[in-house]
């Protein structure tokens, strides 16, 4: 399946009057099927806020956000959650897994939260396990793993219900350059091989370079171009 | 289920709740059977009744101490409720003396052989007409007085002292506080008043059997149901309101502090509930995470308490002097119930928490 993402106008203002910030201003950047975008940008560049708005975790000031023809940016908070649960995958800066849960139950999480937890959630979650290479890892808790393979649990987490979307913020910020674009690599290679469509927010260069299109961020407007020549 | 999923992995967390819901439940149960002991203190033996109902002087304001009826009065009870049977039973409070010297009181309860008002005889033998000087008498009062069916005790009552053989053993109970001693009613009339005459009471109340007794009236005399009866025995009103106070403040402390100590535990996971919520899950989803574990924690710890209790109470009951403790199988099921659906609404606290959790927190600060 390929997934296109269309943002047009999209603008999200926090507070009122004189207080009112505009954290993302009319952005507008449209994705091909099957695309990695990295966006990058310094702090309190609006880039968090755009993925949440493509997430579906912020509602949009002003804007449209179509996710393959349909427009998720008018939805309201149940609807939201069920777009969150059946078409986006997350990857959090913190990984953010249940610390008491083992690597496995960490990616069924997913499926009891969508209500198909079973014997087909199990298979699913060890096939996950098995391409990021934590077969060995399954039944150790969160906390025994290292920061690298808890954020490659994190990466099987965001891709165990099948999502359109993957959404990936700083999944390198705890991690070691080396580390962190091994997690990377990994994060895209899993998202193109299924077709999905992968937006990672980033602060780090080297990583933003391994995507497909880099969108620069500052100041809440955004500037979209091509993979850096430098990236090679 | 996540949330029993983390009370497998977080035993020694949970145990430390569940140990606190133990001890409140602890006390609560013991709260609950100090009340059930002061009230079959009070009265356990006018509960024991063999009766539906219990006829008064209506000069008494329906106190057994107060209440003297005559034979005339008796009569036009037993005529005028149209009674499927009757007794009339006798009232008085006197002392024993001990051994050493000492002296004990006791309720004295006075009837006639053959009616509804004669006590079952768990050891020894009934009264007849002819044990004018025979006793039965409660099982506490062996206890208390360390003396035992066939032995010799004396009464003391109106300066008058007389020793009773004890003929046999009841179990019905205790009367305004005191074990219970029974009697014959000519005997009673004789101790209470001195020289019978046809003016001397005979009866302090009449036992009624049949429907529809209790509220009737008649010229000197008014009928009750036993539950009536049983609330007007003298302090046992005020005694049952301070047991009641208790047993709800029990109740709502035990619900809050369960309450607290799951707000608390959903205060500290606010960072996992957004994450949960940013990956889809409903509030109700994590709530009824929450709630799985309180219905788990707070059946386990009532679930450990109930033995707590009852080994406890058979402690206490072992001891020469035990304090008025009572259980049932529906002091337990009744307090168990209430106790962990306090937990659950205490518990309702932190389903607010877990709604007002906005699930951008997973991404940290916006930027």
């Amino acid at each position: 399946m390929s997934v296109t993402l269309k943002v047009r106008d999209l603008s999200k203002t926090y507070g009122h009057g004189e207080q009112a910030v505009r954290a993302v201003r009319n952005a507008s950047f449209s994705t091909e099927p099957g695309e990695f975008v990295a966006v990058v940008g310094p702090s309190g560049s609006g880039k968090t806020t755009l993925l949440a708005m493509v997430g579906g975790l912020l509602t949009p000031t002003s804007g449209t956000i179509e996710v393959n023809g349909r427009d998720i940016a008018g939805l309201n908070a149940g609807q939201q959650a069920a777009y969150r649960r059946e078409s986006v995958g997350y990857v959090f800066q913190a990984n953010n897994l249940l610390p008491f849960l083992t690597a496995r139950e960490n990616l069924q999480m997913i499926s009891r939260i969508t209500g198909a937890n079973g014997r087909a959630a199990r298979q699913r979650a060890d096939q996950l396990l098995e391409e990021l290479g934590l077969t060995n890892r399954a039944n150790a808790v969160a906390t025994e793993l290292s920061g690298g393979e808890r954020q490659r649990v994190a990466i099987g987490r965001a891709l165990m219900n099948d999502p359109e979307l993957v959404l990936v913020d700083e999944p390198t910020a705890s991690l070691d350059s080396a580390r962190g674009r091994q997690v990377v690599e990994s994060l895209i290679q899993e998202v193109k091989s299924r077709g999905k469509l992968g937006l990672m927010v980033t602060h780090d260069m080297a990583m933003a370079e391994l995507a497909d299109r880099i969108i620069e961020m500052h100041d809440g407007e955004l500037n979209v171009r091509g993979k850096l020549a430098a990236s090679g | 289920m996540i949330g029993l999923l983390e009370i497998r992995r977080r035993k020694f967390q949970f145990a430390l709740i569940a140990l606190i819901v133990t001890l409140i439940s602890y006390l609560v149960l013991m709260i609950n059977g100090l009340g059930v002991g002061l009230n079959d203190q009070a009265g356990s033996a006018l509960r024991n009744f063999d009766a539906d109902a219990i006829a008064y002087s209506d000069k008494a304001g329906l106190s057994v101490i107060r209440s003297e009826l005559s034979q005339e009065q008796v009569d036009r009870i037993t005529v005028e409720t149209d009674a499927k049977a009757s007794a009339p039973l006798g009232y008085m409070a006197a002392n024993y003396l001990k051994d050493n010297g000492g002296v004990e009181s006791a309720a004295f309860l006075a009837f006639d052989p053959g009616t509804i008002a004669e006590p079952k005889v768990v050891d020894g033998r009934m009264l007849t007409e002819e044990d004018a000087d025979g006793l039965l008498v409660d099982k506490s009062f062996l206890r208390y007085s360390g003396l035992d069916v066939g032995d010799t005790v004396t009464i003391s009552v109106r300066l008058v002292e007389r020793d009773f053989r004890i003929v046999g053993e009841t179990d019905e109970g205790a009367f305004f506080f005191q074990p219970s001693v029974y009697l014959l009613r000519s005997t009673w009339q004789e101790l209470k008043y001195g020289n019978v005459d046809a003016s001397t009471p005979v009866a302090s109340i009449v036992l009624l059997e049949g429907k529809g007794l209790a509220g009737a009236s008649g010229p000197g005399w008014q009928a009750v149901s036993k539950s009536t009866a049983f609330a007007n025995i003298e302090g046992v009103s005020g005694q049952q309101s301070t047991v009641q106070a208790l047993r709800a403040f029990g109740y709502l402390i035990g619900g809050l502090v369960i309450g607290v100590f799951f707000y608390v535990l959903t205060l500290q996971k606010i960072g996992q509930i957004g994450m949960m919520k940013a990956v889809g899950a409903s509030s109700f989803f994590v709530f009824r995470q929450v709630m799985v574990q309180v219905l788990c924690i707070s059946v386990a710890g009532v679930a450990v308490a109930i033995p707590l209790t009852w080994l406890t109470n058979r402690a206490i009951q072992q001891a020469p002097n035990p304090v008025p403790i009572a259980f049932t199988n529906g002091t337990f099921i009744t307090t168990s119930v209430l106790l962990v659906l306090m937990a659950m609404v205490g518990a309702m606290f932190s389903g607010r928490q877990v709604a007002k959790v906005d699930p951008i927190i997973a991404l940290g600060q916006q930027q």
